[in-house]
């Protein structure tokens, strides 16, 4: 009796043991993980706020220096104008072509649906140099390289993508039931669509454009290819400002970036994840 | 009474040469609540769509109170809808479900209010106006879903298995409230299902659908002791379905056939022309009979204890597998193996005609 119990007793002290190590194992695997995660960005945020004229870490001041200088750089503030058209630009067009396709996607018999959804995400599948190269040689034929409304396109050729993805899975859960109801309690065809079906997919419409904004905001590869001199957008300018010299201002850039693009972002995937 | 609340005539629907209705006919009077009852894959909501005009028949003729609405939207023919998956608009709350069709229809908003305040007393919900369908327990919720449909007064209510996605003791709760507001409104019904029980209990008259036809139709009670053929009866009632060799009509609605070696005498209010069966209900099947019952020499395959009957499966001699439902006490030595002799009355017995393929 009393030896079982102390083999017992053994058997279960090795089995904490082993418990012990393996989640002590875990939270120095995750701890890692995050530290590399995160400690560029809180690198970059550091840096922003040094006081001086050259990388140095830590800085050896302090101050809103490069915050100042980006704001009176009118080289900066003009990227960010462009970069906000552009990417407002893109949104709305993103929007108006998406949620209607992903309408036809999900609610028709229209023949070649799938193939139009596969068709509609190849922007995001294709390897994006590959595909920048392609949209050169097109943009350039229809004249509108290095142009607004070629960048607009382009930026456009990734956010719709995005927007058919968060809209056609918005509307499998709305079924389609409701409008049929809708239509028989005495509602045209555009009000039960309008009235149920858009009005309950207004939360994903709203984060769809978010994201596709910050999808064309945040672009930094096709505008190297399509875009002209003139069409420096934000991130082109910070690949510029790094390749040609290195100034802490992108730090100030970079920073703000972050924090608005991941307001943007949280905000969207909120209301997406939000309870009906 | 008037013309009819609803007539279909000859309606077919052909899906790529495949017939989901096979020239259907069917006429609800009004304050009539009809079932259509059948197997899945028989054609039944495809009829109800073609009612509610979210499909065109590919031929033949619907009428909603003397007019043809086949043209109309369905907006336009004066029909409710009630799904099995209740579709109750998850961004409006109980009242404004439940008023959606009178606003459409542009009531004055004091009319609305009225309006939905009787329906929720009608319904049992009071004070549940500002709740939303999320709130509601899956048997409010059909009562909403009921309500939205009743609200505008419509022709016809089409539901389309309404009480199928409820748990069992709650439907029979909910086939009872139907009933009584279905009443209380005189609304007409026209109403899908596949489940026997609640057809019985709801319906003044069913149709049995089979293969995209009416193959019977008549008041729940006739229906059921009289089927109109081999299918109905087996479908509706659960008959066992015996061979028949021959058989000879009289003038009495009887007929006297020969079955299994026998000659019984039984009731054949169907009258059928070419091949027939006999149509034996499980529960007319007894432990003992007089010399004029059919009698059964069977083998037990399998019993099943539910209560106060027992479910018994044995196979014939000349007629395979046939299921009796005995009392409990009196079939005790019904074990798997036994050979037993039953007995059928001759009036338990119905000589239909066999289903047509």
């Amino acid at each position: 009796m009393a030896a079982d119990e102390t083999v017992t007793a053994r058997r279960l002290r090795r089995t904490r043991t082993v418990d012990r190590v393996a989640r002590t194992a875990g939270v120095a695997i995750a701890t890692t993980a995050l530290v590399a995660m995160l400690a560029p960005v809180l690198l970059t945020v550091l840096v922003s706020f040094s006081g001086d004229d050259f990388f140095a870490f830590p800085p050896e001041s302090w101050g809103l220096r490069q915050y100042r200088e980006l704001l009176e750089s009118p080289l900066w503030g003009a990227a960010l104008q462009l970069s906000f058209e552009v990417a407002a630009a893109v949104a709305a067009l993103s929007v108006a072509i998406g949620v209607p396709a992903a309408y036809a996607i999900q609610r028709s018999r229209l023949p070649g649906r799938h193939a139009l959804y596969a068709a509609g995400l190849t922007g995001m599948v294709i390897p994006i140099a590959a595909f920048a190269v392609a949209l050169y040689g097109l943009l350039s034929q229809l004249g509108l390289r290095g142009t607004f409304v070629g960048l607009v396109l382009a930026n456009a050729t990734l956010a719709v993508p995005v927007v058919l993805i968060v809209i056609t899975a918005a509307l499998s859960r709305v079924p389609p039931t409701l409008e049929l109801v809708a239509m028989t309690a005495g509602a045209s065809r555009l009000r039960a669509s309008l009235g149920i079906t858009v009005r309950l997919l207004a939360p994903a419409i709203v984060a769809s454009t978010g994201l596709a904004f910050v999808t064309s905001f945040e672009e930094a590869v096709l505008v190297n290819f399509v875009g002209g001199v003139e069409q420096t957008t934000l991130p082109r300018a910070i690949l510029d400002s790094a390749r040609f010299g290195t100034s802490p201002v992108i730090t100030a850039i970079a920073t703000l970036m972050m924090a608005g693009i991941g307001l943007v972002a949280i905000g969207s995937v909120r209301l997406l994840g939000r309870r009906r | 009474m008037s013309e009819p609340a609803l007539e279909l005539r000859g309606v077919v629907k052909a899906y790529d040469g495949v017939m989901a209705l096979d020239g259907v006919d069917l006429e609800v009077s009004p304050g009539e609540l009809v079932t259509l009852l059948g197997p899945s894959g028989s054609g039944k909501s495809t009829l109800l769509s073609i009612v509610a005009g979210f499909e065109a028949p590919s031929s033949g003729e619907v009428s909603i109170r003397g007019r043809d609405v086949l043209r109309m939207a369905p907006a336009e023919r004066e029909v409710g809808m009630v799904f099995q998956s209740y579709a109750l608009f998850p961004h409006m709350t109980v009242a404004e479900n439940l008023g959606y069709g009178l606003k459409v229809r542009r009531h004055a908003r004091v009319d609305r209010a009225r309006r939905v305040g009787e329906l929720l007393d009608l319904l049992r919900l009071p004070g549940y106006g500002d709740r939303y369908p999320r709130q509601l327990s899956g048997g409010e919720q059909q009562r909403v879903a009921l309500g939205r449909a009743l609200a505008y007064d419509p022709e016809i209510v089409l539901m389309d298995e309404p009480l199928g996605a409820l748990d069992r003791s709650l439907r029979a709760e909910m086939e009872q409230e139907l009933r009584r507001i279905q009443h209380d409104l005189s609304a007409t019904v026209l109403y899908v299902t596949h489940d026997q029980h609640e057809a019985l209990a709801l319906s003044d008259r069913i149709a049995v659908m089979r293969a995209g036809r009416v193959v019977g139709i008549g008041a729940p009670e006739q229906l059921y002791r009289e089927p109109t053929d081999g299918f109905v009866a087996r479908f509706f009632a659960n008959a066992n379905l015996l061979p028949v060799d021959s058989f000879e009509l009289d003038a009495a609605g009887m007929a006297t056939v020969r079955c299994l070696g026998q000659r019984v005498r039984c009731r054949a209010p169907a009258r059928p022309a070419g091949r027939a069966v006999l149509a034996v209900r499980p529960r007319s099947l007894r432990r003992h009979g007089d010399e004029r019952a059919l009698k059964l020499a069977a083998t037990v395959t399998e019993t099943l204890l539910l209560g106060d009957e027992r479910r018994v499966t044995l196979e014939v001699v000349g007629a395979g597998p046939v299921v009796a439902l005995l009392d409990a006490r009196d079939s005790t030595a019904m074990a798997p193996g036994a050979a037993v002799e039953l007995f059928a009355a001759p009036q338990e017995a119905v000589l239909v005609p066999e289903e047509r393929e």
